[in-house]
């Protein structure tokens, strides 16, 4: 059987991905920081400011992780056929079709992915709008606590959270999300790239992954 | 020395007094000072405006603080310039007596009043938990709410239920602006609020004849505008990176950021830091205890721990309450060992069946 190279990812969505790695632990570990700092500078007048840097990168991440975001809605709508979100969610009998089959891969009871899918599988696709939408929460508390005076974030912050703290506390909760996510993410995408080798890893680097 | 004794027992408020009084309003409200001789004018006006003052679920912690400041001339000027027609706590009136003036006053001055409500109310089982001669607090604020100008919830009962209202809420406490609707409501938050928030929102009040501008949570924006971090004395510490780890150490003791042992200033909106309480110059950060967030809604279910950043996470049905950073990392050791499983199965299977890489 001989290898066939597809197109898959565009660039935007590789440097979606990229921008939003890079974000995520950029902003957990400045977020710890915030959290609960673990310096303490007791030399007085040492003027190194580690609290007002720490929150200046994570400012920084923070919108770096926002356009990530905004780029990755973009996609879901106008990107090629892999990357919008009718393939991501389970709303037709060939995607639901997919859960089964990769819960049978994913348990080592089938083998092989359905030959029809060049994108994500159904697990996947449904985690990741699953971690978009905790991302727009996460930013929407995030820019409600950096802006809590401006008529537009009190509003939605009030609506959605009711108070700084209530903002604070979903803020530091879905950063969990995102770390456990991360690991599964992780593992799974090494899992697949043994178990079927079409390139997987290299796909969100390259854009292209191998059939046959 | 200050001729305190004679100051506490002479019942007049001196010139001096009242015009110190309302130069601290004008600055509490951002104000310059050429407005002062303005608000001198509205404040000695003849007509003073009708005050009823309603006490429901609550520690009248509020009009204590009101009534005992340091030096007196806070309360007096606020009782000087209204005429507080009832006031439970204060009133010399009792029983039916004290009732009628309630009665006669709303009557007399439907429509024109300024309604200040302490404490929360109690909506369930029909609000039986607070009755006052033989009437539900629902009851009396249904019947007198509708006939005021105006609506002054004063403290965090009456603007968000209080302590009372802390999870499960057993009273079905509320603040009043949950309850009416259709009247200018303007909540003075705080367990208990500085006295200079509702002076300045009552000169506010008398000077422009409208109440001043509020927030999303109807709190005046000249007072609860600002967090109490983004005014916070020890504020260069948190950017310096200098905490308080526990009570009494020596950081503490070097006057550090105070954000470690649980300070809810960064959350919490008020103007503490700037207009300080009983004139002595203090509040709770500058003698070394962390800010509680009692001007925010539900604090009391929201910043406890008081010593904690965040609350706990309630497990629901388990009971269980864990610190959330010890739950996240419990979570993810238990990801992580599932990952170990799944792998150690895949490496498992593929020794037992021999799988070659000969579709590859």
């Amino acid at each position: 059987m001989a290898y066939q190279k597809k197109h898959c990812w565009s660039i935007l969505l590789r440097l979606y991905h990229w921008a939003f790695a890079l974000s995520i632990i950029a902003l957990c570990i400045t977020g710890f920081y915030i959290h609960e700092p673990w310096t303490n500078t007791l030399r007085e007048g040492s003027a190194s400011w580690p609290m007002a840097w720490m929150r200046f990168a994570h400012f920084i991440a923070g919108y770096v992780f926002t356009a990530a975001v905004i780029a990755r809605i973009f996609l879901y709508i106008f990107g090629n056929k892999q990357e919008r979100i009718m393939d991501h969610l389970p709303v037709t009998p060939r995607n639901i079709k997919n859960i089964f089959s990769t819960l049978l891969l994913y348990s080592y009871i089938k083998e092989g992915h359905d030959p029809d899918r060049l994108g994500h599988n159904l697990l996947a696709g449904m985690t990741y709008v699953i971690t978009i939408i905790a991302a727009v929460f996460q930013l929407i508390s995030g820019f409600y606590l950096l802006f809590p005076e401006l008529a537009i974030w009190e509003g939605y912050g009030l609506a959605i959270f009711g108070s700084q703290q209530w903002a604070r506390y979903i803020h530091h909760l879905l950063m969990w999300w995102f770390m456990i996510f991360a690991l599964i993410h992780i593992y799974l995408v090494v899992w697949n790239d043994v178990q079927e080798p079409e390139g997987l890893v290299s796909s969100i680097f390259t854009g292209k992954k191998f059939t046959h | 020395m200050a001729d305190t004794v004679n100051k506490t027992l002479d019942p007049r408020l001196n010139r001096r007094g009242f015009l110190k009084g309302c130069t601290m309003a004008a600055a509490a409200l951002g104000l310059s000072e050429s407005v002062v001789p303005k608000m001198v004018e509205a404040a000695t006006s003849a007509e003073r405006p009708t005050v009823i003052w309603l006490h429901f679920q609550e520690c009248t912690g509020c009009s204590e603080t009101l009534l005992r400041g340091t030096h007196p001339d806070l309360a007096r000027l606020i009782l000087d310039i209204i005429s507080l027609d009832y006031h439970e706590t204060v009133m010399a009136a009792a029983g039916h007596q004290a009732e009628e003036a309630l009665h006669d006053s709303v009557e007399k001055n439907a429509g024109k009043f300024i309604l200040v409500v302490e404490g929360g109310i109690p909506t369930a089982e029909n609000g039986i938990h607070c009755m006052i001669a033989g009437k539900t607090a629902l009851e009396i604020l249904e019947e007198i709410a509708p006939k005021a100008a105006a609506i002054i919830a004063y403290g965090t009962c009456a603007t968000f239920g209080g302590v009372q209202a802390a999870s499960p809420n057993p009273t079905g406490s509320v603040g009043v602006d949950k309850l009416v609707h259709d009247k200018p409501i303007i909540n003075i938050s705080g367990c208990p609020p500085n006295p200079v928030n509702l002076l300045g929102t009552i000169l506010h009040f008398l000077t422009f004849n409208r109440l001043p501008a509020v927030d999303g949570l109807k709190r005046p924006k000249f007072a609860y505008g600002r967090r109490i971090h983004d005014h916070c004395e020890r504020r260069a510490h948190f950017d310096e990176g200098r905490f308080v780890e526990q009570f009494g150490d020596e950081f503490h003791k070097l006057g550090y950021c105070l954000y470690k042992v649980g300070c809810k200033g960064p959350e919490t909106f008020a103007n503490c830091p700037v207009a300080r309480f009983n004139e002595a110059g203090v509040w709770p950060v500058s003698v070394g205890h962390g800010c509680i967030g009692c001007t925010e809604p539900d604090f009391w279910d929201t910043m406890t721990p008081f010593y904690d950043r965040i609350p706990n996470v309630k497990i629901p049905g388990a009971g269980i309450i864990a610190d959330a950073d010890e739950l996240g990392t419990k979570v993810l050791a238990a990801t992580g060992a599932a990952i170990g499983i799944h792998a150690a199965v895949g490496v498992g299977k593929r020794l037992i069946k021999g799988k070659s890489d000969s579709d590859e």
